[in-house]
């Protein structure tokens, strides 16, 4: 069938084998590929009594039948697995090269199983599979190791882990194209508790187009719809995602200081205008991508990509900072050691309150850009302080006694829009499967930008129907799986149209928002499998008990528990945030 | 007099960051605003009206009534078009 290669790759490490195989063809009907196919098939492998960290664990890498059609921003791909950090469900994906390039290597999915019992990397050259042994590469940074694996973007793509994956730590990232990452939830951990360093891809295969001429139609008209917007076409190239930083500090929800803020003093300082005026180098682009938000940044140590507007947050405001070099520099120290910069931050913010509240005895501070650095480097190898850091917040505040000094949800750290000043996010990161994220339906765009239309952000009734549908909508785009930022100057309609167009099969609107909302009810369903109730959608407490002293958010808590009723309800859930079998039936789900 | 605040490639238009404007409602500072720097009134306008995706806040709070009263030392804060995440 078009669009999708038809074909599982299937790896395990124990024993250094693969096969090949069918991939199921109603499931990806179902499911269409990236988050929804990766959790339909980590379901079925991994249940409750295997942990993260175990062989029994998988990786799965997906990409969708939209994958290297060349479609704008078809370079995404998914890596799912059970989260070391959170216990749930988890995908991760990420832009660049390396997913297109694994779908010219002629597969929809790569399954990694069991552990190799010496470091290994993999090669993979279309139909040709190769182990190598990577002893001498474990412990190298990622920089130097993708360029030793000969990283080509356009032929040869590298991904793999750093020192942080490595030595397991549960906020480690997968980075690939050497400064894309796969890095919420701890993915790098599982790769590295697999000893397995890297897998890089070559591939020469086409995806087959159902119908070339309308999808050329939908290239075109894609092409100048994203050319029309003012989002896609200005806002992202001239200033990157960092341009939020401002409007979340003038509208007070820009969390600071672990939280204890909701306005940061030092937000012009370390704002996209800031970025741009004095450090921005050029724009960079995935493959396939028009939109070009990339940042290429410089300081006095060193050029890298980023920061985006999170990484920017995590080590600035969050931690108290406004020394944007400094800020620069931890970023891209993240992306050479493979650490999630959010968690990171948020973790390092985090032992600065311990510190400070004497809970913990360490030189932390909020505020000293100086410890930015050695203690990312602590954390990635598990020495001195970075020994409690490592395995991100909740971890590090339970063992000093005040988890709920962890700004997280399901224990993954929070980004940095205080919820305080956006109910509907606030039941977005309480609601979220992987754990406190806003890139499973982010509510900036109704609550803050008038994204598509603007609506109240204190307002709390009502609102849990647009976060499903955020939700549902995101999922979907995570399943295709295409860039969201896509979606700011292109319709979703588009995006059924599209993938008519390639694999033959009609979607209309409606059905991909179905597929959307299958996925968020299965992950919801593994979740629960693994014994996740409805006390865990929650946030910390002092989301929920207080209310900033100061700045437009005075006042104000996430007024959670009556949108979580609302959602439930919504959501054709028992009171219990269990899904009813009517629903389940209704989304093909009854059957699992 | 109220402080407009400006963001992103505005700065740019207006070449500073922050000026002072009279008015006693948002539409009064914004007109005041345009007939001080027309090319600004080319970006953030469309006839009387707001072009897309240009956010104002007062104090920080999203401005959904352009009559809205606006007062000595408030903050109205105009964002051309900026996405992220």
């Amino acid at each position: 069938m078009a669009g999708w290669s038809e074909k599982v790759l299937d790896i395990d490490l124990s024993n250094k084998t693969y096969k090949t195989y069918p991939l199921d063809m109603e499931m990806a009907r179902l499911f269409i590929g990236g988050r929804g196919l990766g959790a339909r098939l980590l379901w079925d492998m991994v249940g409750p009594e295997v942990d993260a960290l175990a062989p029994e664990n998988v990786l799965i890498f997906t990409n969708g039948p939209l994958t290297a059609t060349g479609y704008q921003t078809s370079n995404r791909f998914s890596v799912t697995t059970k989260s070391p950090l959170t216990g749930t469900i988890l995908d991760a994906n990420s832009g660049g090269f390396w997913g297109m390039q694994f779908k010219k290597a002629g597969y929809d999915v790569m399954i990694v199983r069991g552990k190799s019992e010496q470091p290994v990397w993999i090669e993979i050259k279309n139909d040709v599979i190769a182990f190598h042994d990577a002893t001498e590469l474990w412990g190298m940074r990622v920089f130097a190791l993708t360029e030793k694996l000969g990283q080509n973007n356009n032929k040869r793509n590298v991904l793999c882990i750093g020192p942080a994956g490595e030595n397991l730590s549960r906020i480690a990232a997968i980075m690939n194209d050497r400064e894309r990452a796969m890095a919420r939830g701890g993915p790098g951990a599982v790769m590295g508790s697999k000893n397995l360093k890297a897998i890089v891809v070559e591939g020469k295969e086409r995806t087959e187009i159902h119908d070339p001429e309308q999808f050329k139609f939908l290239l075109y008209e894609t092409r100048k719809l994203l050319a029309a917007s003012p989002l896609t076409s200005q806002a992202l190239p001239e200033f990157g995602t960092v341009v939020l930083m401002n409007i979340m500090n003038n509208i007070g929800a820009l969390a600071t200081r672990n939280h204890q803020q909701t306005q940061f003093e030092g937000a012009e300082a370390i704002s996209g205008e800031e970025l741009t005026e004095k450090y921005l180098v050029k724009n960079a682009s995935c493959w396939a991508c028009p939109i070009g938000c990339t940042r290429v940044s410089k300081t006095e140590k060193g050029e890298g990509e980023g920061p985006e507007f999170e990484s920017t947050w995590a080590f600035g405001a969050q931690c108290g900072i406004d020394d944007l070099p400094a800020i620069i520099e931890a970023n891209t120290l993240c992306n050479d050691l493979g650490l999630d910069t959010i968690s990171t931050g948020s973790t390092i913010a985090c032992a600065m309150e311990l510190s400070e509240k004497k809970y913990m005895d360490s030189d932390l501070r909020f505020g000293r850009a100086d410890q930015l650095a050695p203690t990312i480097e602590a954390m990635a190898y598990r020495k001195d302080v970075g020994a409690d850091l490592a395995d991100g917040s909740l971890r590090l505040g339970a063992k000093y006694g005040h988890p709920e000094l962890s700004m997280s949800a399901k224990g993954m750290e929070m980004p940095a829009y205080d919820p305080r000043g956006m109910q509907g996010q606030g039941l977005l990161y309480a609601t979220s499967n992987r754990g406190g994220c806003h890139m499973r339906g982010n509510m900036v765009g109704p609550e803050v930008l008038g994204l598509p239309k603007l609506i109240d952000r204190f307002q709390v009734q009502g609102k849990s129907s647009f976060v499903s549908l955020h939700q549902n909508s995101n999922a979907a785009i995570d399943s295709l799986v295409i860039c969201k930022f896509t979606n700011m100057g292109v319709a979703d309609e588009y995006f059924a149209r599209v993938l008519s167009a390639v694999t033959g099969i009609h979607y209309d609107t409606g059905e991909m928002i179905r597929v959307g909302e299958r996925v968020w009810n299965l992950e919801r369903m593994y979740n629960l499998r693994e014994g996740f109730t409805s006390k865990d959608d929650t946030l910390p407490p002092r989301l929920l008990n207080d209310a900033p002293t100061d700045g437009p958010s005075k006042g104000w808590v996430v007024k959670l528990e009556p949108m979580l009723k609302e959602y439930y309800r919504g959501r054709g859930w028992d009171v219990n945030g269990v899904p009813t079998p009517k629903k389940l039936a209704d989304l093909n789900l009854d059957t699992l | 007099m109220p402080i407009v605040k400006l963001y992103a490639n505005l700065r740019k238009i207006a070449g500073t960051k922050e000026l002072l404007i009279t008015g006693f409602t948002v539409r009064e500072v914004l007109r005041g605003l345009v007939e001080q720097n027309p090319l600004l009134g080319k970006v953030i306008l469309e006839g009387e009206n707001l072009r897309p995706h240009i956010v104002i806040t007062l104090n920080g709070h999203n401005v959904v009534d352009m009559d809205v009263n606006v007062n000595e030392q408030d903050v109205v804060a105009i964002f051309p078009p900026i996405a992220g995440g």
